[in-house]
């Protein structure tokens, strides 16, 4: 039933009664607190009928108009991705019996709702965020069951706020392609367009009459109007590159100043989909939950990793991250804008901090496009392309045949699956590894077998102590293998280094074991290891057999040592800073804390090694280990789905910059 | 262990000077040297066999000649009370120990063992200090790698500081 509708005011409790009858619950604008918030609605008269809003930074305020026109509010405070990515949503229930380890997803049907009141923006950030949830190789399957379930009925705005700024960026004020029915508010009714077959059979019933041209001319004004009240704010054109260009603005500790990094702005932005999960148990803990819950960008700990390292610790390094995410990484990750100018995150920011002033100040369109700090962007090669089916992270069980203790703190396990998936695994991938009230951090895979995998794992709290306290026989659940690995292929035929400091081996061995099953396919091979003392050494038994083979060149150093140790002692650049060999024939891949990396990758571009030739695996705070969660996000790219394996020239300057 | 005898001490001077010229040439010291300069160093020079466990320079005493590792492996180590010493580096072939002999009051900072066997050039303390008064090319060349060494030594002691590979507690 597609064309142009009219519904008179009197009759909208029809369209409400049609949208019930297709078992839809009824989400839409009415008042709470003072505020305009999207909430179930019973039936019109919860529409906030003879209201307006003013906006300003850090203000909001409802004020009566004196007409009955229902959608003059400009856009709620909270947005519509309560409904489609709810601030809390159960993901998986776990039970320990005995050994025996069963990890099941919650699965819930989502509910079947119609949102009303949808301006254009909103509708834009409902797809943004819907492409950033179906992105990767497992998405947020929640968020797309919810969206699926969600019919759209959307309302042109016949008023801009003065925090509005949808014509900047594309999105509004007009209602752009995706709604069901589209709504436009004359103070005598509404135009009512239908925009899919769903919206269709909404309205088909109703038998409404035909829209009059003066109709549809008067809706048209309306909405032409606004975009006119607004202009342009925010120049958008090459925004993304002044961004870039601008990361060590004098204006991030300015504005940081000003922030209480509260994360009102995150929390209210209608794309931001940072999530975190958190983990319950009983007491004894048999028996746990994992539940996903809003996080932002703005929280302390939002980029921790072990050892207290923390990638964002200082709120400008936080705005930063916020607004060049919004503004110019979104791009790269989900092709588009991040921010659709609905304007909350200025109203309801408690300092006042406008965006656009913000944006004005740091990017302005005057600005020259200095270099950028990443060459190239991912967009195309990774995450835009929408996907339609969206595989649920999988858990699966292994059952812990040996362990072997590397040093004081850290154990080997050998584990048995034969699940294809982990059997498949290429060397430099990871897997979230889970115990039943226990977080489940990422461990790097340390050996590939035939029946399983190897995992080593150091204990540095509550969950990995219970990791390394298993004994054979007691199950676990991994979900992977994830992340993308070594290119090994890439190194055919090259001379091979491979730098590991500490706990780096461990992701380095995979590699490793595949140069040496293969070794006629590569020139020479060195390995450089560096620990902290000779007891923090893994893999001893290895490492010496390695070091007899006349085809493989090893040498270890440990940071400090007492007079039994008659080795190497220093840092592991130590190593090869003198070394002889072509560097333009190796391919180089370093393993380590971050710090020992850029020391290494230094060293080796000084040796003629080619910054694309020289892979390292960069740690991060790796949570869902996908690319939905958002903590594990530098620069452009998802550590865990974009890497964690990249290349010093893939990274360029944003390896080893502070705060990103 | 005292200082090991040399070996190498021919009664033709001359030849020895030769044969210590091109060994340094081989060296991360004195492949750059302009030649001119390289003799002047090895003929200040004399390369010794340092057996396993050879003391060549001790923390707290005079160091008498600056070392330079030609083969095997030194470590210098820090004492601690109790005898627990920590090797703080290793040093091995083309770099020094015992730069404090450039450098009055010449006074070890580490003592260095020979914990493999190893051979180095020994530069006479005395000798070196004196001919870097009074040779600015050689001054400038001599102290220019050492200050090299003595930089790479600090940048990593640095790192060494950070402790990278200490355990870590987990964030989640």
């Amino acid at each position: 039933m597609p064309g142009r509708w009219f519904l008179p005011r009197a009759e909208m409790d029809r369209l409400f009664g049609a949208l019930a009858a297709d078992g839809r619950r009824i989400i839409g604008p009415t008042i709470a607190d003072g505020a305009v918030v999207y909430d179930e609605l019973r039936g019109p008269q919860d529409l906030p009928m003879g209201r307006t809003a003013q906006t300003a930074p850090g203000r909001y305020r409802l004020s009566e108009t004196g007409a009955s026109r229902a959608f003059d509010y400009g856009v709620a405070l909270t947005a519509w991705k309560r409904f489609t990515h709810p601030p809390l949503v159960p993901l998986t229930r776990s039970r320990r019996d005995g050994d025996l380890v069963t990890i099941e997803p919650v699965i819930e049907a989502p509910p079947k709702l119609a949102f009303v009141g949808v301006r254009g923006c909103e509708l834009a950030a409902l797809r943004i965020q819907e492409r950033a949830m179906r992105a990767g190789p497992a998405g947020d399957p929640d968020h797309v069951a919810r969206r699926d379930a969600s019919l759209v009925v959307a309302v042109e705005c016949a008023q801009a706020m003065s925090t509005c700024f949808c014509t900047s960026m594309g999105t509004g004020p007009e209602v752009g392609d995706g709604a069901d029915l589209v709504l436009a508010e004359l103070d005598e009714g509404y135009v009512v367009t239908v925009g899919s077959p769903a919206g269709g059979a909404i309205v088909e019933p109703l038998a409404l009459r035909p829209a009059l041209p003066s109709e549809i001319d008067r809706a048209g004004e309306q909405v032409a109007a606004v975009r006119a009240s607004m202009g342009d704010p925010v120049p958008a054109d090459g925004l993304p590159e002044r961004l870039r260009a601008a990361l060590d603005h004098p204006r991030w500790a300015e504005v940081a100043d000003r922030c209480l990094a509260c994360a009102n702005c995150t929390l209210v932005c209608p794309t931001c989909f940072c999530t975190s999960v958190g983990v319950a148990s009983d007491l004894d803990g048999i028996e746990g939950t994992t539940e996903r819950r809003w996080d932002s960008c703005f929280s302390l700990g939002f980029g921790r990793v072990a050892g207290d390292a923390n990638f964002r610790p200082k709120v400008a390094d936080r705005y930063r991250q916020w607004l060049t995410h919004k503004f110019s990484t979104w791009w790269d990750q989900f092709g588009s804008s991040g921010c659709v100018g609905c304007g909350r995150c200025i109203a309801w920011c408690p300092v006042g901090i406008d965006v656009r002033e913000e944006l004005a100040a740091i990017a302005p369109a005057t600005a020259p496009v200095g270099p950028i700090p990443w060459p190239a962007s991912p967009a195309g090669g990774r995450a835009p392309e929408a996907r339609p089916i969206v595989a649920p992270a999988r858990h699966v069980t292994a059952t812990l045949q040996s362990t072997e203790p590397e040093t004081a703190d850290t154990v080997t396990l050998r584990l048995a699956t034969n699940d294809a998936a982990l059997l498949a695994a290429r060397p430099g991938q990871f897997v979230m590894v889970e115990l039943p009230a226990f977080a489940a951090p990422p461990i790097s895979i340390s050996r590939i077998r035939p029946d399983g995998l190897d995992l080593t794992i150091r204990s540095a709290g509550a969950a990995t102590a219970a990791m390394t306290g298993l004994q054979p026989g007691a199950q676990i659940a991994l979900r992977g293998p994830l992340g993308r690995g070594w290119p090994i292929e890439a190194a055919s035929c090259q001379d091979i280094v491979i730098v590991a400091g500490g706990i780096g081996l461990a992701p380095l061995r995979p590699l490793l074991d595949a140069v040496l099953a293969d070794r006629p396919r590569f020139g020479a091979v060195r390995l450089y290891l560096g620990a902290r003392s000779p007891r923090d050494r893994l893999f001893v038994a290895e490492i010496n057999a390695l070091a007899g083979r006349a085809d493989l060149e090893v040498a270890e150093i440990v940071d400090r040592a007492g007079p039994e140790w008659l080795g190497r002692v220093g840092i592991v650049t130590q190593l090869f800073d003198q070394a002889t060999w072509d560097g333009s024939r190796v391919t180089a891949f370093v393993c380590g804390p971050e710090r020992m990396m850029r020391a290494t990758a230094a060293t080796l571009e000084r040796l003629g090694v080619d910054s694309a030739a020289t892979w390292l695996t960069l740690e991060r705070n790796m949570a869902c280990g996908v690319g939905t969660c958002g903590h594990c996000q530098l620069g452009p790219f998802f550590v865990c789905r974009d890497g964690p394996v990249f290349s010093v020239a893939e990274l360029g300057t944003a390896f080893g910059r502070e705060g990103l | 262990m005292a200082l090991p005898s040399d070996r190498t001490r021919a009664d033709d001077g001359s030849m020895e000077t030769s044969a210590l010229t091109a060994l340094l040439g081989d060296t991360w010291f004195g492949a750059d040297l302009p030649a001119g300069t390289r003799a002047r160093v090895a003929a200040l020079g004399r390369l010794v066999d340092l057996p396993e466990g050879s003391v060549v320079v001790r923390e707290g005493l005079p160091c008498r000649a600056l070392g330079l590792v030609v083969s095997g492996r030194v470590a210098l180590r820090l004492g601690l009370p109790g005898g627990q010493d920590r090797t703080i580096l290793t040093v091995e072939a083309g770099d020094v120990f015992g730069w404090s002999a450039v450098l009055p009051p010449a006074i070890s900072t580490s003592t260095g063992i020979a914990v493999a066997p190893s051979r180095a050039i020994l530069f006479d303390g005395e000798a070196l200090r004196a001919a870097l008064v009074v040779d600015c090319e050689l001054a400038a060349a001599v102290y220019e790698r050492l200050l090299v060494s003595v930089a790479r030594r600090l940048t990593a002691t640095r790192i060494q500081l950070l402790d990278l590979y200490r355990p870590a507690t987990e964030p989640w």
